[in-house]
């Protein structure tokens, strides 16, 4: 028996080295490579994404504007779906077999386990007709995203811009901020600037994935799970009823309306014409939709309230005014004589039909639009001295605006003169400036901020859409970071004696047949000439009331004809509006005939 | 007063379900967790057939209790006999499960005869090396234990059935050793597989232990035939093994088993290193604690394959962790060395023999499973001892333990003439 004694412990030993050998092994395993294998692990968990509530939009009066609705997706998983049942789903939604076959084929190629959203968007009868065959249909189910509805009359596209399926490229610089394939972003207007307050936090769930892919359940229980937090609301300055007047005056005609509160730079109206209906954009938009869009007659996605530049026509005189002023060049009393025309050198630079106003003060020659009279101040300044001036307002610049699509416009110097033509600088190009005709164009948006500035006597307030932000959980508030208003150094006795001019232009000039009834108001009408021979640019500033200004506005109809005729009682209409709430039944008329005129028609582009 | 099963170990009887009730545990985490009903319904039923199986094996054991301690000696033979026809009947007649065919159909079981004809097996080596003769431990003898083992061994390779095979070859030392062998020859015989596998995962490491090896015996039996057997044995096994990877073996044979050294490369980790990958990563995320009761990322998304049978370890790493694991070898290692103790305490050849036999085979299986579930040897699909899945499997083993129950309790009923 000490034979078996000996070689028994001898193979008891064997067995602790056996298993000790295993032993080590999950200790190494473990304890010691325990987070490399946790890692390994983790294909077993899936993050998915909760998508937050994006925020909705009120205007001016806390009216709802835009609000999301759900948008109902068909998802099929290939592994569950009976073949069978492919006439009865295409039944149910109402498209022929093949493309349920086509999506089957599509979705079976990417994940035969996981639901593919095959049918997007469909409509809430589909979605219930369906739900009601659910218990037929194996490996069919739903997702409810959520699409933006358009509540009020005013569509402001340009303003609010849209949303869309994110691109590629977006796609790539965004990735770290949480997008994905199939997720909608801001690309325009409002909506793409305020995108990250909009949008909100994303919320995730982790989900245990079994090796097909499949979700199981909720991993832990859903402990790990965070919920979305919703995106801010916006208040917008927008006035949605001044905005759907002006939007419904544009009638066959293209232009641009800005309408703002001076003494805080809110745009109340922000029109831009023709535009597009938002809810084109709540669906899904195809390539051939998209290309038809941007090559649209009178290009609608065009937006001409910050980047169309013209020249200002005569509503840049009020500007020469103040500069003249300002640099002392004339005086409230000088007297200039008007012989219907400035002589420089062999050209004669001719007064609207060659009207001869005699002796004409500042006053007057604002009230009547004397072109003499502002070559005569155009010409006693040097060009640098205006363009300094102009930019001073804003003008040949970007604003510092909550929009991205904008266009600078153009004021000319020296050196842009000296620059773009061959014998450089002469006071022949410039002497047009003195009318805001010639190589500069402004903006219908730097037109209006120029006005309101006028109207609350030199204070440069920057423009803005959105008042506030709310947060409709948390019922935190935030204000938008505005940049500084800047203070123009021009006296306030100057702006008086503009404003009175441009208070005379509604009382006696050409503004006079739009005076709002019972409010005083300034205004100034200007005709830029239009390239191609066509008809002019009619433009109109105005201010309301003439007193305590609450409203500036700048009205641009292309091709409209002079300003008094198309812009003028457009921007007078808004006005009333916005400072009434209502068009007077006295001034009905004038509405019905700012809807019949319209723009001169594009011509026919081969 | 004496009653018949006045010295049954019940020690044993716990180890035994003890590691059955860990089995099941981890059974049922698979086939009832969150993620059962996505799995084939044939493998949903795993855990109530296997509760089923266990009380087969109750029965079996009362039945083998009951039995004398001459059945099995002098049955021995005719019971290998039967088993063996078996093996053969399931080679030309039984069905396929897996690839292999060794499976035969009584009735409404369906058993892996593979399975049962180890308990013969070891039968019979047992009866034939615990005969007295004077020459018990000659040459003529081991040969014919060798040729008792390898017989069936030869057949279940035919079934196609690699791991099993391999199971049966593990004995042979083990049996030897125990008959009476020299330690030199069975050093000898071990140390090609040593040679073989060191080759495989770091061939510097096969050279410095042929070397070493060579020295030893040299130092050890001062024969120098033997310094030069030993040499080829193992120096040898590395050359022909690396010559036979690079020209005999198919490129999909080599992968495989090669893939076991390092499975998570880009090459194998989604085919042949897949199993080990999941298994790995199984073991390895448990942790300390492991992620508790069907809990486990891994166990629930059935990334592991087999995990109700042959890797079954991975479900205890994943969900019960270090703790869990290390509680499944303990338990081992009490269950073998009580046995040995138990055999040993029978006083009688054939009871150390059967004692011997039953831990060999039980430690081969843990090895090379536990082994394989952590990534130390190539997948060789061979069950965990009483907990993974497997009706023949289980029955197999409990039927090798009632005998050594059986054997020790009637210790006493050893004819000391037959000896």
């Amino acid at each position: 028996m000490f034979e078996y004694r000996v070689r028994s412990k001898v193979f008891i030993g064997l067995i602790c080295v056996v298993l000790g050998v295993l032993s080590l092994r999950l200790v190494q395993l473990q304890m010691i490579d325990v987070q490399t294998y946790y890692g390994e692990s983790s294909n077993a968990i899936r993050e998915n994404r909760v998508l937050p509530a994006r925020g909705v939009i009120y205007d001016r009066q806390g009216r709802l504007m835009v609000d999301n609705e759900p948008a109902y997706t068909v998802m099929l998983t290939p592994r569950y779906f009976d073949r069978n049942k492919t006439a009865l789903l295409a039944e149910l939604l109402g498209v022929p077999d093949s493309l349920v076959a086509a999506r089957l084929a599509e979705a079976r190629a990417w994940n035969a386990f996981r639901p593919t959203a095959s049918f997007k968007d469909v409509s809430f009868e589909v979605f219930s007709r369906v739900q009601e065959n659910l218990y037929r249909l194996p490996g069919i189910s739903f997702d409810v995203l959520q699409k933006r509805r358009y509540l009020t009359p005013a569509r402001a596209w340009h303003a609010l811009g849209f949303v869309r399926e994110i691109n590629r490229s977006e796609l790539v610089q965004m990735r770290d901020e949480g997008y994905r394939q199939g997720d909608v972003i801001g690309r325009a207007g409002i909506e793409r600037v305020y995108e990250p307050a909009l949008r909100g936090q994303l919320g995730s769930e982790f989900k245990l994935v079994n090796i097909m892919g499949m979700e199981v359940e909720s991993y832990r229980a859903g402990l790990q799970d965070r919920a979305p937090t919703s995106g801010y609301d916006l208040y917008l300055t927008i006035d949605s009823d001044v905005q759907a007047l002006a939007e419904s005056l544009f009638v066959n005609k293209r232009g641009a309306v800005v309408a703002l509160e001076p003494r805080t730079g809110e745009i109340v109206a922000f029109v831009s014409k023709p535009d597009i209906d938002p809810k084109v954009f709540t669906s899904a938009v195809t390539p051939e939709e998209w290309s038809a869009l941007t090559r649209a007659e009178g290009d609608p996605m065009f937006n001409r309230a910050t980047m169309s530049g013209m020249p200002p026509g005569s509503t840049w005189k009020p500007f020469m005014a103040l500069i003249g002023l300002e640099e002392g060049v004339v005086t409230p009393r000088t007297v200039y004589q008007c012989k219907g025309g400035y002589r420089l050198g062999r050209r004669l630079f001719r007064d609207h039909e060659g009207h001869v106003h005699g002796p004409i003060t500042l006053l007057r020659a604002i009230e009547q639009s004397c072109n003499s009279y502002f070559f005569n101040v155009m010409m006693r300044l040097d060009v640098d001295t205006f363009a300094r001036w102009a930019k001073m307002f804003g003008f040949g610049q970007r604003i510092d605006l909550d929009l991205a699509e904008q266009d600078t416009g153009l004021i000319p110097d020296s050196s842009y003169y000296n620059r773009t033509y061959p014998g450089g600088w002469t006071a022949g190009y410039s002497i047009n400036l003195g009318i805001g005709q010639g190589d500069m164009l402004v903006t219908p948006m730097q037109l209006a901020r120029f006005v309101a500035t006028i109207a609350n006597e030199g204070t440069l307030q920057p423009p803005h859409f959105v008042r506030g932000l709310r947060h409709s959980e948390t019922g935190e508030e935030r204000v938008p970071d505005l940049p500084p208003r800047r203070q123009i150094p021009i006296a306030p006795e100057h702006f008086e004696i503009v404003k009175d001019g441009m208070r005379r232009v509604m009382l006696n000039g050409t503004g006079r047949w739009v005076q709002i009834p019972g409010l005083t108001s300034g205004g100034k009408t200007g005709t830029a000439q239009a390239p191609g021979n066509r008809k002019d640019h009619s433009l109109f500033i105005m201010f309301a009331p003439y007193e305590d200004p609450q409203i500036a506005l700048a009205v641009l109809v292309e091709n409209g004809g002079y300003g008094a005729t198309q812009a003028a009682p457009i921007a007078s209409l808004l006005a009333e509006q916005y400072l009434t709430g209502s068009v007077s039944p006295p001034r009905q008329w004038l509405l019905k005939s700012v809807l019949e005129r319209e723009s001169e028609p594009l011509p026919e582009t081969p | 007063m004496r009653v018949w099963y006045r010295n049954i170990d019940y020690g044993l009887l716990f180890l035994w379900l003890a590691l059955v009730s860990l089995g099941l545990v981890a059974i049922y985490s698979t086939t009832h967790g969150p993620a059962s009903e996505f799995l084939l319904a044939t493998v949903q039923n795993n855990f109530n057939r296997q509760l089923m199986w266990l009380g087969v094996c109750l029965v079996v054991l009362a039945v083998t209790l009951l039995l004398p301690v001459r059945f099995f000696q002098y049955g021995a033979y005719p019971i290998y006999g039967v088993l063996m026809l078996l093996l053969l009947l399931a080679l030309f007649a039984g069905h396929e499960v897996n690839g292999a065919r060794s499976w035969l159909r009584f009735g409404p079981l369906q058993l892996q005869v593979s399975e049962l004809a180890k308990v013969g097996t070891v039968l019979a080596v047992a009866q034939l090396l615990s005969v007295r003769r004077r020459s018990a431990n000659s040459v003529r003898y081991a040969v014919l234990a060798v040729v008792l083992i390898v017989f069936p061994a030869a057949v279940i390779v035919l079934q196609n059935d690699m791991g099993t095979a391999l199971v049966f070859l593990g004995l042979i030392p083990v049996m030897l050793f125990w008959s009476g062998l020299p330690a030199t020859t069975l050093l000898l015989m071990v140390s090609p597989v040593m040679a073989g596998y060191l080759a495989i995962v770091y061939m510097p490491a096969a050279i410095a232990f042929a070397l070493v090896f060579t020295l030893f015996i040299l130092w050890y039996t001062r024969e120098r035939y033997l310094g030069v057997l030993a040499f080829i044995f193992t120096g040898g096994t590395a050359v022909v093994l690396v010559f036979a990877l690079s020209n005999i073996l198919q490129p999909y044979q080599v992968k495989r088993l090669l893939s076991f050294t390092n499975p998570e490369a880009a090459e194998f980790r989604d085919n042949v290193g897949f199993h080990l990958v999941q298994s790995k990563a199984a073991i390895g995320s448990g942790g300390m604690m492991g992620k508790g009761f069907m809990q486990g990322t891994q166990t629930q998304g059935a990334y592991v394959p087999e995990q109700s049978t042959d890797f079954v370890f991975s479900v205890i790493g994943e969900e019960f962790g270090f703790v869990g694991g290390m509680i499944v070898l303990i338990l081992f290692g009490l269950l073998f060395i009580r046995i040995m103790r138990v055999g040993v305490q029978t006083k009688h050849p054939f009871g150390v023999m059967v004692a011997a036999g039953a831990v060999g085979i039980y430690l081969v299986h843990v090895f090379i499973n536990v082994g394989m579930a952590t990534g130390i040897l190539p997948v060789i699909g061979i069950p965990l001892p009483f907990l993974s899945y497997g009706g023949s499997a289980l029955l197999a083993n409990s039927m090798m333990l009632a005998i050594i129950l059986n054997l020790a309790m009637r210790r006493d009923d050893f004819s000391i003439y037959g000896y």
